[in-house]
Formats: structure tokens, sequence, C-alpha cells
């Protein structure tokens, strides 16, 4: 059935909801911001056409809560919303209550949303679509459970406990032995509850050394099934990625259309639309993968995908709300450039300890091959109640080289940032890294390689060296001559 | 050139060549040595073509000041003046053991420093002219092919005799292997050697070691700088210390044109580019205006010093010192005691004994002031007077009561006057002082503490110290590994190199950059701007707006390249808000910056001060950014105290909780 949507609420901030923005400007199509007490002036209010206020500044009183969001869409006379990536995007209650209320919801069926957020669930499924699944078990309650599978399958430490309806690392809690299961355990079940207001839980075998590839999915109303080829994701720490880059560079030619194939087929087999992505690891030493999970969103690093294909997957997603049919085929999706992305986080480098505060300045990098997804302005504060994600990166090439390149120019003499500590100084040393050249690296390379790449941070830059001068004349003119002058 | 050939040329001149002081002396004695190599440095294409023999540039209480007041480097210092003047010798002023300090230095730690200061002329002189001491420093720079100046300290005292002086340069041709690879330097550091004696000095140098380069360096304090040098060059010597003249004030050595004219007319040829110089003394004026306030506030001549002998170097600083401290007033009565004092303790005053005699005499005369006002200073001078000029210090001729009070004199004396007393520094000049000195500064123990006196240079008694764990000490304190520069200045001056280190890693290249008016004074008015060269790009701060004090802070609105920034500045009335950081095993901190959003645990609940808590017990759980992160007691504990509150936002490494472990 053909809609034409006329106004999209996003239901999100920051990032992902000035990205949704932006593709809606292209389309014409006004749009509303949500923001709480301490967004007023935030970035994503400034760029949408009008803004709604839904609450205070805890998640649960504003961008989770799902009737002021509704109630926010209906005042502004939106008809559609778009939910962005976290908070609610994979709420299938949430999506229901959307189209409930006569909205249309951008975004997967909420029965697949359901099926596909309860891990143990999108298993069986997997399985069943006889996709490649990790050992391990569902419903975990307590520590007997658990260790009762550890003798039974003869499972090795490491494991990991996941909350059953989880997503971006949190509520994810790696176990090395029996000593630390019960807090882990706790730590999983309490983080659940706060991230996604269910504590199931799901444990499996942790593979060492893996790493995350994921194959991005669009699918229509009209059987049309496509994959947009594969995203690599495995540099991360504590289980949130930060470099990101497509395609791949640890596998092969077949490996890769057996691994998209394998996707594409699941999702046809659940019955997806709009646009998701299937989680996959591969394991390097005996190149096998395992199914991960299913994005049920649009992701964070959907952006490089779009940079190798040339297509909008934001934009993919209202055509698909819009119930149009694509205009391609699987055939005519020929990638033909290598992309990268790193997550600039408002963080301490050396530690990832958060840095709220105040920009105070920042010079956005442009320049040949970049692509920049800004959540924030300059002069804008940092929250602390709020995912750190401040910038995305984007760099693209003919070839990985030539994408690095670009991303070596932009964080060491393009871009900065003030005020607040972000995650630049590590980025630049994980791509300047050797290990990283040859792309060669898991999901642990960062807690590996830690104090080396703290070591590799670049001592001092011309611009920060005139900032003490310019810091010692105020502080001079202020106060005149110093004591121990 | 090797340091032999550099003697051989001294040797073949015509006439006499001169040393400039302008970029350490002359700033030491009448600015308190706050001439920045900003400014200094302006000097160095002059001096290139200036025909001197050297540039006495580093060294002294220039490297501590330096530190110090002027948050330079020693380092870069010579670096820059290598670059901009290649061609003239970087001459130095390094006291024996003591080296740039004010107490000897294991003899390890001067081969070390000595060994990595590229510096061409070593003057190394001895406050007690013990030789013995300048061995480590003499062999490290002979064995290095720089040239060693070894210095003897001069005074003009009935003791200080031409016999003395002789048996000294004896000793340093046995220390440097002969005459041939070194020059001797004469330092008349007060300034007191009248035309007269200095002639008879050099010329009894002269006859015994003919061949042997003898340069003079004299202070002016006397008034008679301009003839004495005269004197000592129509004596022999080759070599002539002397400053730009717009530098010239009344502690530092005397004006180069002046003396110049003064010797050609004399008949005595000098090597000097006369036009250079009258250029580098015209390019001092640009600058030694912003130098006003570093001027001592005792002007003038002081013909005095020939009994007080307060050396040049210290005038301006004792000077500060004593209208900081509220005893100004005192100075003349404080000169008065210190040229009785040296009759009693014999040594040279000059560093570190210089320091020695100032907090010595300025002390005994402030306890005096303090207990029984001027009467008091009045008395305590008549006491020294009569026993020294009257009596002629024999302390039996003393009247019983005046005896006792002789007794407590040293008593509060500075440890490093005792120390020197007990010959930590090296041997005195002329022997011991009498027994009643040490009965006066050790009361009972005097005995005991004679025992102790040593008769050894520092250099054969002090341990050698484990540089490696000094590094290590110093690595621990900046947290990263120091460069080799950050070491030797931490050897040398461990507490204020610190605050040397952590000044520039704050404000960068900052003392190298500003111009000397902007360093001191910042930016007054609206538009007022700096403009400068960094790096080898241009750059412009304009100051836009200086707001009003505000609850102790106070805004600076200032374009930097143009771009708009706004500078918050704390005043010394900025209140500090005290955030308690974990030290030690019982003190749990926070492992990241985040909010305290539970204290205790779901199975037990929350927890309060008393409660006895388990090894591997969640106590308190922090959320940052969503991410949960649970405090585990350590061990088995009785909970002391809890130091946040619940929701309160931490910072990373705050005090959580206090713990006494069961």
């Amino acid at each position: 059935m053909e809609r034409k949507i006329k106004k999209i609420l996003i239901a999100n901030r920051g990032v992902p909801a000035v990205r949704i923005i932006h593709t809606c400007r292209d389309r014409k199509i006004p749009t509303v911001a949500v923001y709480s007490t301490p967004d007023r002036l935030a970035h994503h209010v400034r760029v949408a056409d009008s803004a709604i206020y839904i609450g205070e500044a805890p998640p649960a009183e504003s961008y989770l809560n799902m009737q002021k969001m509704i109630g926010a869409a209906l005042k502004s006379g939106a008809d559609a919303i778009h939910p962005g990536w976290g908070f609610l995007a994979e709420n299938s209650i949430f999506a229901q209550m959307v189209i409930d209320a006569g909205l249309v919801w951008i975004g997967p069926p909420p029965k697949v949303i359901k099926v596909m957020g309860d891990k143990m669930e999108a298993k069986k499924l997997a399985m069943r679509a006889n996709v490649p699944t990790i050992p391990g078990i569902s419903g975990v309650t307590d520590v007997e459970q658990i260790k009762k599978w550890i003798k039974d399958e003869d499972v090795s430490y490491p494991i990991i406990i996941k909350a059953a309806f989880g997503g971006g690392g949190k509520g994810m809690v790696k176990v090395e032995s029996d000593d630390g299961l019960l807090i882990a355990l706790e730590q999983a079940r309490s983080e659940a509850r706060k991230s996604f207001g269910d504590d199931k839980l799901l444990v499996e075998k942790y593979i060492e050394r893996g790493r995350h590839i994921e194959v991005q999915i669009v699918a229509d109303e009209h059987g049309n099934v496509f994959h947009l080829y594969e995203r690599e994701c495995t540099l991360q720490r504590r289980n949130q990625k930060i470099i990101e880059e497509a395609p791949s560079p640890s596998i092969n030619h077949d490996i890769r259309n057996e691994m998209c194939f394998t996707a594409a087929r699941l999702m046809r087999e659940i019955g997806y639309t709009s646009a998701g992505t299937v989680e996959f690891i591969f394991d390097s030493a005996s190149k096998r993968f395992y199914f991960l999970e299913v994005n049920t969103r649009l992701q964070v690093e959907h952006g490089i995908t779009e940079l190798i294909t040339g297509l909008d997957i934001a934009g993919l997603m209202i055509d698909v709300a819009d119930g149009k049919k694509f205009s391609f085929k699987q055939a005519d999706i020929h990638p033909n450039r290598w992309a990268l992305e790193v997550r600039i986080n408002a963080e301490d480098p050396k530690n990832f300890s958060p840095s709220f505060g105040r920009i105070t300045r920042m010079e956005v990098p442009q320049g040949p091959g970049v692509r920049i997804s800004q959540g924030a302005y300059e002069g804008a504060d940092i929250p602390a109640y709020y995912d750190s994600l401040v910038m995305l990166i984007m760099t693209a090439g003919s070839d990985r080289d030539d994408a690095v390149r670009v991303m070596d120019r932009v964080l060491s003499r393009n871009f900065r940032v003030e005020g607040i500590k972000t995650l630049a100084p590590l980025l630049l040393s994980i791509i300047r890294h050797e290990s990283f050249r040859r792309g060669e690296f898991s999901t642990r390379f960062i807690e590996e390689h830690m104090s080396e790449l703290v070591s590799m941070f670049k001592e001092k830059s011309m611009e920060d060296e005139v900032l003490k001068i310019a810091k010692f004349v105020a502080k001079v003119s202020a106060l005149g001559p110093q004591e121990w002058m | 050139m090797q340091p032999g050939d550099i003697v051989n040329a001294v040797r073949a001149l015509d006439g006499v060549a001169f040393t400039s002081t302008g970029m350490r002396d002359a700033g030491q004695s009448d600015y308190k040595n706050r001439h920045r190599i900003y400014d200094l440095v302006t000097l160095a294409p002059y001096y290139e073509r200036m025909n001197i023999f050297s540039a006495e540039c580093h060294g002294g209480a220039r490297w501590h000041v330096g530190i110090m007041n002027r948050k330079e480097n020693p380092f870069e210092e010579i670096c820059l003046l290598r670059e901009r003047m290649p061609n003239v010798l970087l001459q130095t002023l390094i006291r024996e053991t003591n080296l740039w300090g004010y107490r000897p230095y294991p003899k390890n730690v001067i081969e070390y420093v000595v060994a990595n200061v590229d510096i061409d002329v070593w003057r190394c002189f001895s406050f007690l002219n013990d030789i013995r001491n300048m061995r480590a420093v003499a062999d490290v720079v002979m064995k290095r092919g720089r040239l060693f100046q070894p210095a003897i300290s001069f005074t003009q005292a009935d003791w200080a005799t031409n016999e003395y002086y002789l048996k000294l340069v004896d000793e340093i041709a046995g220390l440097c292997g002969g005459m041939d690879e070194i020059i001797l330097c004469i330092k008349d550091m007060a300034g007191v050697g009248s035309p007269k004696r200095i002639s008879s000095l050099v010329d009894a140098i002269k006859q015994a070691y003919p061949e042997l380069v003898v340069q003079y360096h004299r202070h002016a304090t006397d008034g008679l700088a301009v003839p004495a040098l005269l004197a000592a060059a129509k004596a022999g010597a080759k070599i002539i210390d002397v400053e730009e003249d717009a530098l010239t004030r009344f502690y530092g050595q005397a004006p180069m044109l002046t003396v110049q004219a003064y010797f050609e007319e004399s008949g005595v040829k000098t090597a000097l580019n006369r036009e250079e110089a009258v250029r580098a003394s015209q390019k001092i004026r640009d600058w030694i205006k912003h130098y006003e306030w570093a001027e001592s506030p005792f002007k003038g001549f002081d013909h005095t010093v020939t009994a007080h002998k307060m050396p040049g170097g210290a005038f301006p600083s004792s000077f500060e010192q004593a209208e900081k401290g509220g005893f100004l007033h005192l100075m003349p009565a404080i000169l008065r005691v210190m040229s009785l004092y040296n009759r009693i303790v014999k040594y040279f005053d000059v560093t570190p004994g210089s320091q020695i005699t100032w907090v010595t005499c300025s002390g005994i005369v402030n306890k005096y002031a303090k207990a029984k006002g001027e009467a008091g200073v009045m008395h305590v001078i008549d006491l020294l007077a009569r026993f020294v000029e009257e009596k002629g210090q024999e302390f039996g001729a003393m009247s019983l009561e005046e005896q006792d009070e002789l007794l407590t004199l040293f008593r509060n004396a500075p440890g490093d006057f005792k120390n020197l007393i007990l010959g930590h520094y090296g041997r005195l000049p002329m022997g011991w002082p009498a027994e009643w000195v040490y009965r006066s500064a050790f009361g009972d123990d005097w005995e005991e503490k004679l025992k102790e006196r040593k008769e050894l240079s520092p250099l054969d008694t002090l341990p050698e110290d484990n540089l490696e764990k000094i590094h290590g000490d110093l690595s621990e304190h900046l947290g990263r590994r120091p460069t080799d520069e950050e070491f030797i200045l931490y050897l040398m001056h461990p507490k204020d190199a610190l605050t040397f280190i952590e000044f520039r890693d704050t404000y960068g290249e900052t003392p190298m950059v500003l111009p000397t008016n902007v360093w001191r004074e910042g930016l007054k008015n609206q538009g007022d701007k700096v403009e400068f060269e960094f790096w080898g790009k241009p750059y412009c701060i304009e100051l836009v707006s200086l707001g009003r004090e505000h609850e102790g802070v106070i805004h600076v609105v200032m374009r930097v390249n143009n771009k708009t920034r706004v500078y918050t500045v704390e005043t010394p009335r900025a209140k500090k808000v005290e955030i308690r950081m974990a030290k030690g095993q019982t003190q749990i901190g926070a492992p990241i910056n985040g909010s305290v959003w539970r204290i205790g645990n779901p199975q037990r609940g929350a927890l309060k001060a008393g409660d006895m808590v388990h090894k591997g017990e969640e106590i308190a759980n922090l959320e940052a950014m969503k991410m949960e992160n649970a405090i585990i007691a350590p061990f088995d504990a009785l909970v002391r105290e809890i130091c946040v509150k619940l929701n309160e936002s931490v910072q990373e490494g705050q005090l959580l909780f206090e713990l006494k472990k069961l």
C-alpha cells in the first residue's frame, strides 16, 4: 500500500536525530525534534523544523517515555516516527503503540522486533534457518544453572552474560572464572533492567579474538530482501564499537558471499522489512562465522555502507515505510570503494572515563573524502545522562590504505575539540598501529594494546602550544605580575 | 679549537681581549638575574661580530633563577645562543662541588652533569679557595676538550697576601698538569681590589708563571673598577671582564666602551670591534626599560664594600630579601656586622659563602632587633667591634658576661653555617675558626661535633647518589619519562625543577616567546595585542575585554589569531572546593568519573558507617553513561566512613570509603 509521509518526528537526540533530519531535508519532509530539559539548546533541536519538550533529563522521563513520545507526535501533527538508534529503536511495544496511534512506524514490523529482541528466540530462529550459532543457554536466573551448563556441555571460560533484550554493549559482562560469576550476573541483570526494562539473561561461550562482522540488509514490503554487503566492527572497547570499516579486511570473496546470502536468507525467513543488520562473530582461526544477533534498527555505522554503495539507507527506510518498492535489484549493488568510521566519544582516551562539560571549541574536519555526522556544536554542553557520542567521522578512498590515509589527516590535522576530552588521540593511535594497518586485530585488540596505544599519543600540537601561551597572557592580564617573578 | 690552541691565541694577542658578562653577571649583579633570554638573544648578532674572547651567558645564579623566576631552562638558552652566535665561546660560572646549587653534590652527580652541558669555557671557583674541590669538574671539562678556567677568589684583607695566592696558583698548576691548557681567573666578586693591590698580585703571578694567561674579573661596587682593570692589564692580565655600557649600574662589571677608550689612551691595545659594541649597547636600550623593577633598591657605588665585602651578585637579592622581610632599615647594621663577622670566620663572600654570611649576620641582627629594638642592634655591634677591633679576638680578654653572650651568638645560625665550620664544604682558607665559635654554635655538644669535623674534600667524603633511582623518582613525579635535560635540572634543584616542569607543561613555550612587558604585565587595555612568531608561523593575541572579579574569578576575553576565546582566571581569592582523593590501601577511590547510584548492594541493602563488609562484596556502584562499575571490598573490613552521598557525582580517584581492615 503506497502512503505518503508528510511530517516525521524523530524520537531521538544527538547524532542519530541529526542524521535522520538530514535525509528528511533532502526529501523536503518537515521534521519534529524532541528534547529533554538539558537538551533545550541541543544540536538536533536547532536543525529540526520544530521541537517539542518531552520531560526531565533521566531517559525514563523523556527519550524512553513512550506515551510522551506518541503524545508529542500527535500534538505536532507528525504522521510518522523514526526512532533513530538506541532509546526506543528496538522496542516492539513502542513500535506497536506508534501504529496503534495511527502513525507510521519507520522501522521493521513490531513482531519482528519482538522476536529478534529476544536473543534466545532469535537464536532458535537462526538455528531453524540453518544459520550457524554459538553454544549457549538462555533464561538464566542463577549461578548454578550456568555452572551446570559449563559442566554438561564441557564449555571453558571465558563466557559472556548478556541481556536477552540487550544491545549496544549494555548488559553484557564477560566472566573469566567461577569466582566472578555472581557479581557479573548481578551486574548484567541490573544493567539489563535499567537499560532495557527486562532482566532476562542468556549465557554464551565467549569466542576469544573473534571478529565482529555484520551484514546490512534492506527489505521492502514487496518481498525484496537485499544485502548491502558487510561491515567490520571488530574494534571495540567494553563491547562498544569505536572503529568500523566496510568492506571487511578479514574475509575473502567466498566467505563474504556466503555470509551475505546467509544473512539475507535469514531476514527473508523472518519476514523482515526496512533496514536491519545481521551480526556475526567470525573466528579467524577456523574461518567460521556464527550468528550473533539481528539488529532491528538503523545502526550507528550505517554511513560507511552508504559511502561504499552510494545509497541512503535512512531514505530507503522512509521509502519502505511509504510502502514503495525498491527501484534497484541485488545485482545493482556494486560497492566500489573503502570506507572507515571512527566514533568521537566524549571520553578520556586513556581510560574511557566519561568527559562531560562544554565544548568550548570545535573545528569540524573537511577536505576530500570526508563525511561528518555531528551531534553537538561548538558551545554545546555534553550532559551526563546520555550516550557519549559527539560526532562520527567517516572517510572513504579507493582502497583501504586510501581511506586510512584520509582518516589520519583528519584526526591529526583537521579535527579539534576543546573543553572536553575525546577518543580522538586513541583512534589516531589505532589507525596508525601496524596491526591495524595489516588488518590483523580482534575484539580484544584495544585492551591488549592499550599502553602501547597510549604511548603513541602525540605529545604536542602547535595549536595546543599556542593556547598555552594565550592562557598565560590571560592569567597575567587578569592578575598582574606573578609572585614568583 | 682545542684549549691549548685557544690559550696560545690569547698569548699571541697584541693587547688584551674582553669577555662580556652582559648575558650573565651584568644581569645578576644589578637586575637579580631577571634578564630573559628573549631579550638577551637580540644581542647575539652583535656578539658574533664584536670580537670578544667569550660571552659569559650561563651558570652562577642564572641557572637557578632561570627555572624559578624566569621559567627558562639553561639548555634552551645555550641552544638559542649557539644558533645565533655560533662563533662565540660560551662561558659558564660553576661553583666547584656546589655546581650551580648551594651545597656539595656527590662526585658522580658532578661528573654526569658537567659531561652533559654544552659550554666552551668553564670558569670554576671555590668560595673557600679549596682547589681540591675543583678536581671532578676539571677532570671532566679537560677530558671533553673544553677550556677549563680555574678562578681564585680574591679579597683584600691582611691575610690575603700574594704568598697565599701564589700557593693556590701552584696547586692549580698541579691540578691541571701545567698552565698550557688553562686560563687563570682572578675573581674579585665584591669589587674591592685597589689598583695597586691587583697590579701587585698579577705581577707576582706572572713572575712565577710567565706563560700563564690571566683573566681579571672584577665588580665595580667600590667605584674603582676602571683604574683597577687597567692596572691588571698593565701588569700582564690578557683578558678583562666587561659589560655593555647600557647595562652598567653599580654592582656589575665596568662598561666596555669606557674601558676600551681608557685602555687605548693608556697605550694598551684592545681586540674589541667598537662599532658592534656600540650597536649592542644601543640594542639594550630597547628592552632594558622593562627591568627597572628588578633593580636593587639600594643604588650607587659603595666604597664600604671593602669592609663588608658583599659580592656584586648578592647585592640586589639581599636588599630584596630585606625589603620583603621588612628589615630594609637594618641593612647598614647588617653590613657592619658582616664586616666584623668576616674577620672571625674567614672565607670568601661568594656563593654559597655569601648566602651563609648573609643569613647568619641578618639573623643575628634581626634577633637583637626583635628582642631589644635599636638599642639591641647597637649593643651587638659594640660587642663584636670591641671583640674584633679592640681585643684582637682574644676571647679571654672579654668580660665573663661578654664571653657568655658571644657563646650564644651562633646558636641559631643556619645549618649551612654549622656545616661550613664542620668542614662539609671543604677546608677554610685560613684554617678553622677559634674554639669559642664552635662552643657558640653547638653549645654543650661542641666537643662531639668537633670530632666530626672533616679535613677531606667533599669529593672524597660524600657518598655517590643512585642516579637510576633519582631518575625513577622523577618519572614517578611527572607521570612520564623525563627528558635528559629535565633530569639534570632535577639533580640540581629537585623541588624547584618540579615546579618549573609543571609550569612548562601548563604554559608551554610562553617564557621563550612573549615580549617582556607582556610576560610581566599581560595586556592592559582593550585592543592591546601581542604578535609573535612561533614554530615558523605568525600569531596574534589581542585583548577584547577584561572582566571584573566576581566570586573569585575574572573572565578574560581575547582574540587568538582572530578567534574569540574566553578565559576564566581564578584569583587568589577563588574558593576551592576540596575533593578528598583516596590514598593507601584502606581508602577506596572511584575507578572512573561517574555518579554513585548505589551504596551497598541488593542483597544487604544500603551500607552505613560501622557496618562490616566482606572481601569481594560489592559495596557501591558507580554509573557513567549507563555503564555500571561495581566497587568491591578488597578485604574483610569495618566501614569507618562513607565519604560520598547517594547520587553524588564523583571524580576518578575521589575517596568513597574509609575502611578498617579486620
